[in-house]
Order: C-alpha cells, then structure tokens, then sequence
C-alpha cells in the first residue's frame, strides 16, 4: 500500500477521534429524536456509517 | 571594449592568455589571488572573470562566493580555469555559479570560443 | 422447553459446526474458506455475548455507553491496514502463535516478557470466558423448563463447558505448529458471525416492527417513561471523559486481545485481505448495533421490572409466545459464545504452552531426538492446558456470578489487556523501547489496575468489607481505590484505565529513555520497526540482502589479508563459480565466501561486521550475525555465552571502527598526495601548452615578445622535469628499492662540492655562505645522494635569506661516535607549527589558507629519505630562533 493511501486512512482516524469524542458530540446532545432514532444516536451512526464508505474508497482506489 | 579580468597566481600562464585575449580586442586586467581579483572587480566591473581555484590567500572557491553574494556584480560572467579535475570540483565550481568550467592544461582556443560565446549572449 | 430436547439441540448445533469445520478444513483452498469476507466475518469473534445480551442491558440501563466497545474498534480500523500489515509481516516471518510471542520477539526473543503477557491475558481472559459460560447458563435456564440444577453433575453448564472444551481440543491442536492456520476452525467462526448477526437483526425487525410500529411508535411510547432522556443523551461532562476513554479502551482491545490477535494475526493466510475487513468489519459492527437500543426500550415498555434486561433478546420473543423465535435467539447468542470461547482458549492454550510451560522447565523434556514423540507432548500440553482454562473459568464462573454484569466483567478484561497497550504500539514504531521498560511499564501498570479495580471487588465479594473501598486502606482517604489521590469524578473502570495507563507509558517510556537495552534487543527492535525493509531479506535464500560492490568487498579482504592472497582467492572462487571477474556486483555467494575467507582472521562475527558495513554501509546492524547464532541455539544456556559475546562483539566492533578510521585517514592522506602531484604536474603543462598555442597562432608576434614565451616553456618545461625525477626519486627511496652507493668520502670536500654548486646563486643574490670545519673526517656514503640534500638545505636556505646581508653558516663537530652537521641562515625561519611536518612530502604550511605547492615541496622529504638510508637522522632545531637550522646527524664508522 502506499504512503499515501495510509497516510488518508490515518487523516481518517484522527477525523474519527475528532468527530466521535467531546466537544463536537456535545453539539448533538439534545433529547430530540429523527425518525424516532435519537439525535445523539443519529449522529454517531451516521458518522459511522461515512467512515465505512470512506474507508471503502480509498482502499477500492488503491486496489 | 568588454572587459576580461584573469585571476591566477601562474605568470607564465597570465601571460600567454593576456596577449591571447588583448589580440581578440578585450580589455584584460590581472589579479594574482582572490582578494587582488575582488579589488579589480570593485573598481573595474569586468565583464567576465576566468578564475583559478588553487590560489595563495583567497582561493577560487572563496572569490566565486563573494562575487556571487554581491547583486550588483549579478551580470558578471564566470570561467574557472583549475587543474582540479574531479567531478565533485568541478561540480561544486557550477553549483557556487560559474557559467563554465575548463580543466588544465586547456585549449586557449576553445577558452576564447567560450568566453566569446558568453558575452555574445 | 425440557432441558434434555435443549441439550440436544446443542450437541446438534456444535456437530453441525463441527462437520462445517471438517469440511473446510479439507478444502482450505477453496474459493468458499480462502477468501477475505471469511477472514472479514472471523474478526466478528470480537462480538461475544456481552455484545449478543450484555448490549441491550446497558442501553436498557445506563443508556448510549454501550457503543463505545464498537467505536474504539470503528477509529481503530483505518489504522487497520498500517499497524496490522506489519504485525503479520512479521509474525508470518518468526513462525510467531500468539501475541505473548509477538511481544517477547519484539523485545529481542525476551522469555519473561513471554510470560509476563501470558500471565496478563490468562488473568484477563479467564473471567471473560467465566461471563461467556454465565450468560448461556443463564439463558439456558431461561429457555429450559426443567429444574434448577444445584449439584456439579447436573448442572447444565458443565456438560456445555466439557462440549465447548472438547471442541477446541479437537481443532485447535491438529498441527504443532501453532503459527500455522487454522481454516476449519475460522471458518466456523465466520459462519457463526454471520448467524448471530442473522439472528439478532431477525429478533431486532421482530421487535421493532412486529411487537411496535416501527421506531417513531418505541420512541414515542418511550417518552413517557421515568428517566429516558438519561438514556438517549449524556448527563454531564464526566460522562463524556468517560466516553472517550472507553473508546481508547476499547480501541486497544481490537488490537490485543488474545482472540483478535489470533483471528487477525495468526489465522491471517494474506495480507491483502486486511483491505476487505477494513470495511465490512466496521459494517458488521454498525449492523448489530442500529436495533440495540429499540430491543433495550420494548423490553423496558413491555416486560416486567424484575427480569434481567441483559436477556432482554431473549425474553421479549418467549413472552409473547414465540417459542422458535426464542430457541433462535438462544442459538445466535451460543454462536457468539462459542467462537468466543474456542479463539480465546486456543490463543491462550498456544500461550501457556510456548511461552510459559516449555521455555520454563518442558524444553529439556523435548530434548531427545524423538520429533513424533515430542510433537505429541506438546499437543498433550496444549490439549491439558485447554480443558484447565474452560473448567477454571466454569468455576471462576461458580464463585463469581453473583452481581457482575456481562458489561462490567468485559471491561475489567479490557483494562487489563490494556496495560499491553504501551509496550506493543509504542514498540512497534518506536526501537529504543526496551524489555525492561515494558516490563516495569506492564507490571507497574497491572498493579495500579489490581489495586483500583479487582482488589476493591474482591475485598466486597469476599471479606464483604466495604470499607476498604468506601474509606481507602486503613483509613487513608487517598488511597481510596475507586478515588486514587482524590480523583473522584471517574467511574472505577475508567478510573483504573486513566492510572494505570499513566504509570505504565510513563515507566515504559522512562526506563526505556534511560537505560538502552542490550545489542540482542535492540536489534529485535529495529527489525520490528522497520519491517518493511526486512521483508525482503527474508525472501531471499540467504541472510544478506542489498547490493555489494566487487571492489568495496574487495578492499575489505585486502585490508586484512593483503593484496597478494586477496587477488588468488578471488581468483580461485572466479573460476570455481564461473563468474566473470569483470563483473561489478557482487552476489551473496561472494559474501558469503568472503566472510569465510574473514572469518579466519578475525573471527565469524567480526567478519560479518566488515563485510556487512561494505554491503550496507550500517556496520551497526548486527540482525543477521544474530539470526545466525540464534539457530545455533540449541539451550537456553547458550544465552548467557551470547551475552558474553555480545560484550565482546562490542568491543571488537569499536577496534575495527577505529583501525578503520585510521585506514581512511591514510587513504586520505595518500588522495591529498596524488592530488598534488597532479596539480603540480598540470600547471606547468598547461602554461607550455598555452604559450606555444599562443606563439603557434600570432604570425605577427614581435620577436622579443616571442622570445620571452619560448623562455618560459623553457623554464616550465625545467620545472616540469625537476619535478618528475623528484618523484621517481621519492617513490624510489620510499619503496627502499634504490640502493645507496657507498664509498669513502671526506665530508669536508662533500661540502665544498655543495658550495660550489650554489655558488653562482648566491653571488648574485650577494648572500654570503661561511663554511667551518673544525676538522675534516671520511665516513662511507653515497656522494651523489648526500650532496643532494647539502645543495637541496642550501638552495631552500638561499630563497628565504634576505638579499644583499644574507647569510649562511655550515658547521661541523664530532660528538662522540656522530658527526652533526648544522646549516643555518638569517632567514625568516620555520613557523613552529610547521616543523613537524616540514619534512613531509608536499606539506604546505597551514597558516597558508590555500593549498599551493611551491614546487620544493618534495625536496626535504627526499632528503630525510637519503639520511635515514645513512641511518642517519635530520632535524630543525627548535631553540634557533635567527633564521632556521637543520641539524643532520651522520653515525661515524
């Protein structure tokens, strides 16, 4: 794999440090609900969800 | 008349390329080390130097260096003229800014050639 | 369900697995086991039944910190690739079986480090393999009809212990090698991932949308409930602290513990299908979690109080009369347990054997020459060590069970898998780690991580003494376990991970800073750290990787053997290889020949130092002299002789680097010679050649002018030869090869001879030259050559003597058996910096900036070539201090 593509997929778990943990997940912490899903839930689930597809870009474009 | 200034501390060879020069219409000056060389360069502002590297007090390398430091000598040409002939010499002598390098002995010919060619341009 | 139907649905359910497994493992390279959805599905291993029911519970409860275990594992996998692709680079390379092996290679083949990560897993793991065994208890019994058993023999979770036992058993102990993979058995595994996923997303629709309307209508009615905005959001900004160090916890989780080191490590048959898992595992993972929290809310809408919300996914389905639906649930839940327990045991199983019972006590058991009888041993062990860990745990489980939940258990696991954390990250990129670092940083670490969480437990469990935990140790409120040093905002698990994390990477980083590890060690290090430029030379057939040139090796040999037997062993190995001697690489053949050719002179190791500092220009690295003498180990006794060598290997690599230093200096100092030379030689050409270009070229040159440049290809072309036959000369009487013509001779004449020779000179200069002889002597010498040292002290003397009132005195005396001769003169002396070196060939003063010969810088070195050929001597005398004095001092006899 080359130094680039890691050096992506570490950007990529730093953003994930970022994005998981206080404060930004603070911003969503409202008893509020989206499709009966929780916001706080929503949020982290859909974080989630683009760290997968991302994840699966760059790998797909590296192969 | 362009101006030629020659810096090596060999008379004999002083000699042979001040007559070679003058007869091609140039105005030669000498210097027979480095710091004489920046002196002349000061006061005259030769058009090109052809300078040697193996010389008592200031040697080649040094005067390139401090000409080359200077913007106001900027347009002056630069011929190292050494028996140094080793690749990394002859590297370094480009990288500190001359514009060509000739190794001893030498072809006068080809040296008036090139210094011909460089002040054409 | 009567209990004897359940248990036979079990055994039905592990033969199933366990044909699967056959199966698989009979077509291990088929398309359907060796591919990296597989391997993929196998990391799900990750989701036991703290993940099946402990889930639920906490949603039920404690709300969203449930998700923290699967988001350490969603940071942790674009790392994935980096961080693992190394780890099972090398691991594949040193035959490596588990992670107490990876650790104990990467702190130089280090057995107490082996052990020490064994100790820290097996206390680790076995309650987490109590809890496995709890929850299909407790489930079982949930499921069953038949009674509650009390007595051993009848209790239900024994027999599926014993199964579960029996299974591992039979897989994971096919092949000695426990490094070699095992795809019968990760297969299972991946099928069961998939079934418990399965299962659980069926039970979750169930819920959601067969129990409730869909997930508006849950969150709706849910609204109403005491207590449920505690469950959807965080409380407080304590909770969030928590938050993020749960999901660092749980982030080195998927890293070390021992079942994910197996599944992703050990069991791994390509590195390429580490891209897959990077984002199906992640996927798996988000997919067990999105019904987690609607199971957790209809259980707490529709199911009474007092039942255990861990088993919610179980109850919901049996109270409203779902009897399949429950039996399925039973079986995804027993899917994750026993993937669990299977991976977990024969990862620690592998441990206990090769790290801890074999290197401390069994090897010498293994010694004889036996390998059918020693291979069954070793399977034995392995096989014992199985059935001990999963009934310890069925009774760890007995004693245990009381008030823990799935969850809690879990992390206490995780935070003592953790204290691995510092040693193997930090040590993967990091070579100055050492073994006694990660030792003190795991141990210091353990214990801080005892103290907070496992002594306050058991001190409630057993001694039913609260104020240990309550009050601190005797009262001393700072060392209160759950509130060390006042810290009280911290729950204990969290609290214990923030401690014991902060003692163990600061003792590992700080003794690793201050007290270097041993050669041995360091080595291992570097390899680890940089194991991608390793990766090639273990491809290659031999120890030695990179590119040799011929001549660098060449140079080596003849440093130490001389040129002549250089040039016939070369020779020799040429023709025997048929090689062609003009060829400028070198291969391993011709490394290898010549560190044997070496080897000889200065002994294997050093041999191989010298070669490998030409081949790698790294005379530091000693990996390769190291894996030669580890596969002559053959006792553990051979590691204290490899220490001792170690020691000597030091110092014998400091001699070499520093006989090594002086040859370049010589080397140097020859270079500066022939660049001299050279120079000399080159200026005068150049000056003929240009003044004859210049006469050649101008018709018109007037004729004085054309006189004065043939004068000076005259004079240059004098210099030229005058410098020519000084070199012959010099090269002549240093090689010894000329032969001095003695005869008798009067001194006093000799010196006349030399007088008359300047003579001329020094009228002109109008320098006077006084002779003194006290009294004459005839010595034996050659004249020719003495008279040339006279003229050449002479000659110098006249070019430094002042014009007009210059002066030169020779003197003679006899002073007992030597005659001394003195030539002085008013010149301006010899700068005492330069006196030592006066007589060196074409030294050139140093308060000179440049370097420019005068031409006469090889005459005095001549001259002490043609005196010491007298065995003679010649010197400046110091104390003159009027102009310069040489002294030559010439034996009498």
């Amino acid at each position: 794999m080359k130094k680039r593509h890691q050096q992506k997929l570490v950007i990529l778990a730093i953003g994930l440090v970022i994005l998981l943990n206080v404060p930004i997940i603070v911003i969503f912490n409202i008893p509020k609900a989206v499709f009966g899903i929780p916001v706080l839930y929503t949020y982290l689930f859909v974080v989630w969800f683009f760290s997968i597809i991302i994840t699966y870009i760059i790998i797909k474009r590296h192969a | 008349m362009k101006k030629l200034l020659i810096v090596d501390d060999e008379p004999n060879i002083v000699m042979s390329l001040e007559y070679a020069f003058k007869k091609q219409g140039y105005l030669v000056f000498i210097a027979r080390d480095g710091s004489e060389a920046i002196k002349i360069i000061d006061d005259e502002l030769p058009d090109l130097v052809v300078l040697d590297i193996m010389m008592p007090k200031v040697d080649g390398y040094e005067t390139i260096t401090t000409l080359k430091k200077n913007p106001k000598f900027n347009d002056i040409k630069v011929i190292f003229l050494s028996a140094k002939s080793k690749t990394k010499n002859i590297e370094k002598g480009l990288r500190l800014g001359a514009d060509l390098y000739f190794t001893k002995p030498f072809s006068v010919k080809k040296l008036i050639i090139a210094v011909n060619d460089l002040l054409k341009n | 369900m009567p209990n004897y139907a359940l248990v036979a649905v079990i055994v039905g359910y592990l033969t199933m697995l366990f044909g699967l497994g056959i199966w698989a493992e009979k077509k291990s390279s088929s398309r359907w086991v060796h591919n990296p959805w597989v391997y993929a599905l196998s990391l799900a291993v990750y989701c036991s039944a703290w993940t099946y029911y402990g889930s639920v519970g906490i949603a039920a409860t404690k709300g969203i910190s449930f998700l923290t275990t699967y988001l350490g594992p969603v940071v942790a996998l674009p790392l994935w690739i980096i961080v693992l692709k190394r780890v099972v680079l090398i691991s594949k390379q040193y035959q490596v079986s588990s992670i107490a092996d990876f650790m104990s290679l990467r702190y130089g083949n280090n057995r107490s480090i082996g052990a020490l990560v064994t100790g820290i897993c097996v206390i680790a793991v076995l309650p987490y393999i109590a809890l496995q065994l709890k929850a299909v208890s407790e489930t079982f019994s949930i499921l069953s009809t038949g009674q509650e058993s009390q007595s051993l023999f009848t209790d239900s979770t024994f027999y599926i212990a014993i199964l579960l036992a029996i299974f591992v058993a039979l897989f994971g102990t096919r092949t000695v090698d426990a490094s070699q993979g095992r795809s019968g058995l990760v297969f299972t595994v991946a099928v069961e991932s998939l079934i418990k996923l399965v299962f659980f997303l069926i039970i979750g629709i169930y819920t959601t949308f067969y129990l409730f309307d869909g997930t508006i209508d849950i969150y709706n009615k849910m609204e109403d409930i005491k207590g449920f905005e505690k469950l959807i959001t965080f409380q407080n900004i304590e909770s969030t602290i928590n938050w993020y160090f749960m999901i660092a916890l749980s982030f080195f989780a998927i890293f070390l513990l021992p079942r994910q080191f197996q599944v992703s490590v050990i069991e791994n048959t390509s590195a390429s299908h580490l891209k897959k898992a990077s984002w199906v595992f992640p996927l798996y993972l988000l997919l067990f979690n999105v019904f987690v929290i609607f199971i957790a809310w209809a259980g707490k809408l529709l199911l009474s109080e007092d039942l255990n919300p861990d088993y919610y996914t179980l109850y919901l389905p049996l109270e409203h009369g779902e009897k399949l639906l429950g039996l399925i649930v039973f079986l995804g839940g027993l899917s994750s347990v026993i993937s669990m327990v299977v991976v977990s045991t024969l990862a620690l199983s592998t441990m206990i054997s090769n790290n801890l019972i074999l290197p401390y006590g069994f090897l010498k058991a293994l010694n004889d020459k036996n390998p059918k009888r020693n291979a069954r041993r070793i399977k034995n062990i392995r096989r014992i060590v199985i059935f001990t860990l999963i009934i310890g745990a069925y009774f760890f489980y007995l004693n245990f069970n009381i008030e823990l939940s799935l969850f809690s258990i879990g992390l206490i696991a995780f935070v003592i898998i953790a204290q691995l954390a510092p040693a193997f990250f930090i040590g993967l990129f990091w070579n100055r780690g050492s073994a006694l670092a990660a030792k003190t940083g795991i141990i210091s670490g353990f214990f801080i991580a005892f103290y907070t969480l496992i002594l306050p437990f058991i001190a409630d469990v057993f001694l039913k003494d609260s104020n240990f935990t309550s009050a601190g140790p005797f009262g001393i409120e700072m060392l209160k376990p759950y509130q060390l040093l006042g810290l009280n905002f911290m729950p204990p698990v969290t609290h214990a991970f923030f401690w014991s994390m902060v003692f163990n990477v600061m003792f590992y980083m700080i003794f690793s800073v201050l007290k270097k590890g041993n050669y041995r060690e360091r080595n291992y290090a570097e390899m680890v750290v940089n194991a991608a430029s390793y990766g090639a030379l273990q491809e290659n057939a031999f120890v030695w990787k990179g590119q040799a040139n011929k001549s660098d090796i060449e140079n080596v040999l003849t440093r130490f053997l001389g040129e002549k037997r250089t040039k016939r062993a070369l020779d020799i190995f040429f023709r025997k290889y048929k090689i062609d001697p003009k060829q400028e690489q070198g291969d391993a053949r011709l490394v290898n020949f010549s560190e044997k050719l070496l080897t000889g002179s200065i002994g294997a190791a050093s041999a191989k130092l010298m070669i490998g500092s030409v081949v790698k220009e790294q005379p530091v690295t000693l990996v390769e002299v190291l894996k030669i003498l580890e596969e002559n180990k053959e006792t553990i006794h051979a590691n204290k002789k490899l220490q001792q060598q170690s020691y000597d290997l030091k110092r014998l690599t400091k001699n070499l680097q520093d006989a090594n230093n002086k040859l370049i200096e010589q080397d140097k100092q020859k270079d500066d010679f022939l660049d001299t030379v050279a120079h000399e030689l080159k200026t005068p050409t150049a000056s003929i050649r240009a003044a004859s270009e210049v006469i050649a070229d101008s018709d018109d040159m007037p004729i004085e002018l054309k006189q004065k440049f043939l004068n000076n290809i005259v004079k240059d072309a004098d210099r030229l030869s005058i410098l020519i036959n000084n070199i012959l000369d010099l090269e002549k009487l240093s090689s010894g090869r000329e032969i001095m013509n003695k005869t008798e001779n009067s001194l006093k004449m000799t010196i006349h001879k030399a007088k008359d020779g300047i003579y001329q000179l020094a009228l002109k200069k109008g320098v006077d030259v006084e002779i003194r002889i006290v009294e004459d002597i005839n010595l034996m010498y050659d004249e020719d050559r003495i008279l040339q040292v006279f003229t050449n002290l002479l000659s110098n003397s006249l070019k430094f003597v002042p014009e007009k009132n210059g002066k030169i005195i020779i003197n003679s005396k006899i002073d007992g058996e030597f005659v001394v001769l003195s030539f002085e003169d008013n010149g301006k002396g010899i700068p005492i910096e330069d006196i030592d070196y006066v007589f060196d060939k074409f030294y050139q003063s140093n308060n000179q900036t440049i370097k420019k010969p005068l031409g006469s810088g090889i005459g005095l070195a001549i001259s002490k070539h043609i005196i010491e050929s007298h065995n003679g001597i010649i010197y400046i005398d110091r104390q003159f201090v009027n102009g310069a004095r040489f002294i030559i001092k010439l034996r009498i006899t």
